[in-house]
């Protein structure tokens, strides 16, 4: 530690390269929080981890095939199940085709679905109630009201698309969970709007069990219930239910990856090779100190410690800039691009920052291990004898 | 008098690790650009492969996708009156009612995926002469049999011909393989469109999928389908159709920029910092060339082509590194989810020539902003300094 100030003043030694390199480092990481947080936006577990009991019941065959309602009371007299409730997702358009106006849009039965099922999402009571009263209301999530700028009375108007009907919605209130990217309105108002399934059929069934426990005997239940009928099921939980839809992206999400951790070696190499060259730069100086009796080990530690500073420095910067700064930012200026559904959920974690600010100390060990070990390698003849 | 090229080339092989780690560094960003800017064509690529204008897809008003649409059995026999269909040497019109599904069936990896299933007739298969059958058979109606894009038996389980592809209530035996030139049908499987009616309970169309003799037919039958108030439908160029889901390729376009431009500066600084330990272990020699009637500016260009250089060489490595990955090492179709129809659109990496003139213009750019600031401080050396220095 003695040897601090030495080290810091050789970080500082030739300001703009330093600058430079910092500048790569910041860069980099940025991105990659950005990357990172991105596929944690696209994986946004709706209960934010914390409930596992729940189940979706779709059919067999697939999303593309409805449900018939009869099968609700069968379900919920299958021990072990807290309550059901019937789901559609309407897929209507907002405002206009673009892709920037997509959010999720539901419909649930409001007498089960706050209060027993979806119970780890915080809503007002007040707000709860009147939706239970409201045959035309829906609620929200808050990141998407504040994405919309929508005041509770605003109406909103839904033009179906494979559902051929028009929904004329008023904003209630906002609850938080998980996933704040959908909006919530009743069964009974879509029935009521006369379209070919109402009252007969639902899109899947969203249903709670009673413990962990309980859910592989459940999930047998009611597929075992409805194996060899009209419609046969397929239950899964609610995380494999999503995982279908990621399953989709699977590619995607392996080339985020990959992505990463190619520019990731590329900022290595351009902090070893900034390292390697204020090393090459010094030998005489390095010879010298050696004469005046500092050892290899000194040497190997100095360069070594000069990268991971940089690195840390880089990494110290970069976190706090991505944090507040440029995502933000960014996530703002994006709102009107065809990226804005991804960023309904976009949240940079501590954990992920965490990551970023780890993965800049391993670039500077990295970095620095070659042309540090290569410094304290060289005999003080040649070193001083060198004429750079 | 400009300075020879020469003077710049032995410089780089001097300092061979410096350049070296340079060009690798450039050499991998030009290569992860290509590598999302390529996936981004390649979708946009698969969407617009033989879409035609000339046909139709007649949709419920509001869909956003085919399989969205509702259309009754009356809807769809009024629509074989309309004007501008082209009929076929049998003087059968070429009208295709089709439905169309999504199943969720297994992949290969065990995964699941939602595949779309599209029910057509013999008629369908003329309305798009570029499909064909290249092994097997056709499907007979009333059969349950299927036929199945000639790339899915890559990435999807138990669609090899002589297959029974089970999924819920759904049967098919799978008959031969088709076609699209890596068009949006090659992610399909297609079979019977009664039989997939019977299947399914469901005794309705999804679409009407329409053939036209010319471009104004086109127009005149989508004018006519509007103004019939008992349809409720609209048509749309197959064309317009697939330009409507390119939506689906937005998301890769932007992430590809923002992947392109970070990481774009961050290698820039990388050359500049290169450059500028070369201009400042060359003072001396600077000061010698600037002595021996070598202009500031040539100097400067000097430096500048040196940049370029370096990064051009960088440019052409990660050209041809995404080259060999998208000829050589991923060989299989990539899939990824299409938001407009919940289904799985299957396409190759695509490394046309504006995306390789692309990637090398961005390592230039690379070279010429890494480089003009170096050159720009050897430039501004006083001849007495620059040849004083140690």
């Amino acid at each position: 530690m003695k040897f601090f100030r030495l080290i810091w003043r050789n970080v500082f030694r030739k300001k703009t390269r330093m600058f430079l390199t910092t500048a790569s480092i910041i860069l980099v990481l940025v991105l990659i929080v950005v990357l990172v947080s991105l596929l944690n936006a696209m994986e946004a577990d709706p209960s934010g981890g914390r409930g596992a009991n729940r189940l979706v019941v779709q059919h067999a065959t697939g999303l593309a095939s409805f449900l018939p309602l009869s099968q609700r009371q069968r379900i919920e007299q299958i021990p072990g199940v807290v309550a059901v409730s019937p789901e559609i997702w309407f897929g209507g358009v907002y405002k206009d085709d673009r892709p920037e106006n997509f959010f999720g849009q539901l419909s649930a039965d409001p007498e089960v679905f706050f209060d027993k099922i979806f119970d780890d999402a915080t809503i007002d009571p007040a707000v709860n109630a009147a939706w239970k009263a409201t045959r035309d209301g829906f609620v929200a999530g808050e990141n998407l009201v504040k994405k919309f700028g929508w005041k509770k009375g605003d109406h909103i108007q839904l033009r179906g698309t494979y559902i051929p009907v028009t929904l004329d919605l008023v904003y209630l209130g906002k609850y938080n969970a998980g996933d704040e990217s959908n909006i919530f309105f009743q069964n009974e108002y879509l029935n009521q709007a006369k379209w070919f399934g109402a009252n007969r059929v639902t899109g899947i069934y969203y249903l709670k069990v009673g413990s962990p426990g309980d859910l592989p005997r459940v999930t047998a239940a009611i597929d075992h219930a409805f194996e060899n009928s009209d419609a046969p099921t397929h239950t899964m939980t609610e995380k494999q239910f999503q995982a279908q839809f990621m399953e989709m992206m699977g590619n995607i999400k392996g080339l985020i990856r990959w992505i990463s951790l190619v520019i990731l070696f590329a900022v290595t190499l351009i902090v070893a090779n900034t390292v390697a060259m204020s090393a090459r730069e010094r030998v005489t100086e390095i010879s010298v100190m050696r004469v005046l009796g500092f050892r290899r080990g000194h040497v190997l530690s100095f360069i070594l410690s000069e990268s991971v500073l940089m690195s840390l420095l880089g990494g110290i910067v970069g976190v706090v800039l991505a944090k507040f700064v440029i995502i933000p930012g960014m996530v703002k200026g994006m709102q009107t691009t065809p990226m804005a559904p991804f960023l309904i959920n976009f949240k940079v974690t501590w954990q992920v920052l965490l990551a970023a600010f780890g993965i800049s100390v391993g670039v500077g060990v990295l970095a620095g291990f070659v042309p540090a070990i290569r410094s304290s390698q060289v005999r003080i003849v040649d070193g001083l004898r060198q004429v750079v | 008098m400009a300075i020879p090229l020469k003077y710049n080339v032995r410089n780089l092989m001097v300092r061979k690790v410096s350049t070296g780690m340079t060009v690798f560094v450039i050499c991998l960003v030009v290569t992860v650009f290509l590598f999302v800017l390529s996936l981004w064509s390649g979708v946009t690529r698969t969407l617009s492969t033989n879409a035609s204008d000339r046909n139709v897809v007649t949709m419920r008003v509001g869909s956003q996708a085919e399989m969205q649409s509702v259309i009754t059995r009356e809807s769809a026999d009024l629509i074989r009156s309309m004007p501008g269909i082209e009929r076929n040497a049998e003087g059968q019109a070429l009208v295709s009612p089709e439905l169309l599904t999504l199943v969720n069936i297994a992949k290969q990896d065990g995964k699941s995926t939602n595949v779309q299933v599209r029910g057509t007739s013999p008629i369908g298969m003329q309305l798009r002469p570029s499909i064909k059958i290249v092994d097997g058979r056709m499907f007979r109606p009333g059969t349950s049999e299927a036929v199945v894009s000639k790339v899915l038996p890559s990435r999807i389980a138990n669609v090899r011909i002589g297959d029974t592809l089970k999924q819920g209530s759904y049967r098919w035996s799978i008959v031969g393989y088709f076609d699209a030139s890596n068009s949006a049908y090659d992610s399909e499987i297609w079979t019977d469109v009664a039989d997939l009616q019977a299947q399914s309970k469901r005794p309705i169309y999804s679409i009407v999928y329409v053939r036209t003799p010319d471009r104004d037919s086109a127009q005149r039958y989508i004018e006519a389908v509007k103004g019939d108030q008992r349809l409720k439908l609209e048509g749309k160029t197959e064309k317009k159709y697939f330009a409507e889901q390119m939506v689906t390729g937005a998301p890769i376009k932007i992430l590809a920029i923002l992947v392109g431009v970070f990481t774009a500066i961050g290698a820039s600084f990388g050359a500049m910092n290169t450059m500028y330990a070369q201009v400042s272990s060359r003072i001396r020699e600077i000061g010698t060339l600037r002595a021996m009637g070598f202009s500031r500016r040539s100097v400067l260009t000097s430096f500048v082509l040196e940049a370029l250089l370096l990064s051009l060489i960088g440019g052409i490595l990660g050209t041809l590194l995404a080259f060999i990955l998208f000829n050589l090492v991923i060989t299989k179709p990539t899939g990824t989810m299409n938001f407009r129809t919940f289904s799985e659109i299957l396409f190759n990496f695509r490394l046309t020539p504006p995306l390789i003139a692309g990637g090398i213009a961005f390592s230039l750019a690379m070279g010429l902003v890494g480089g003009f600031f170096p050159a720009f401080r050897a430039a501004r050396l006083k001849i007495t300094t620059a040849l004083r220095e140690i």
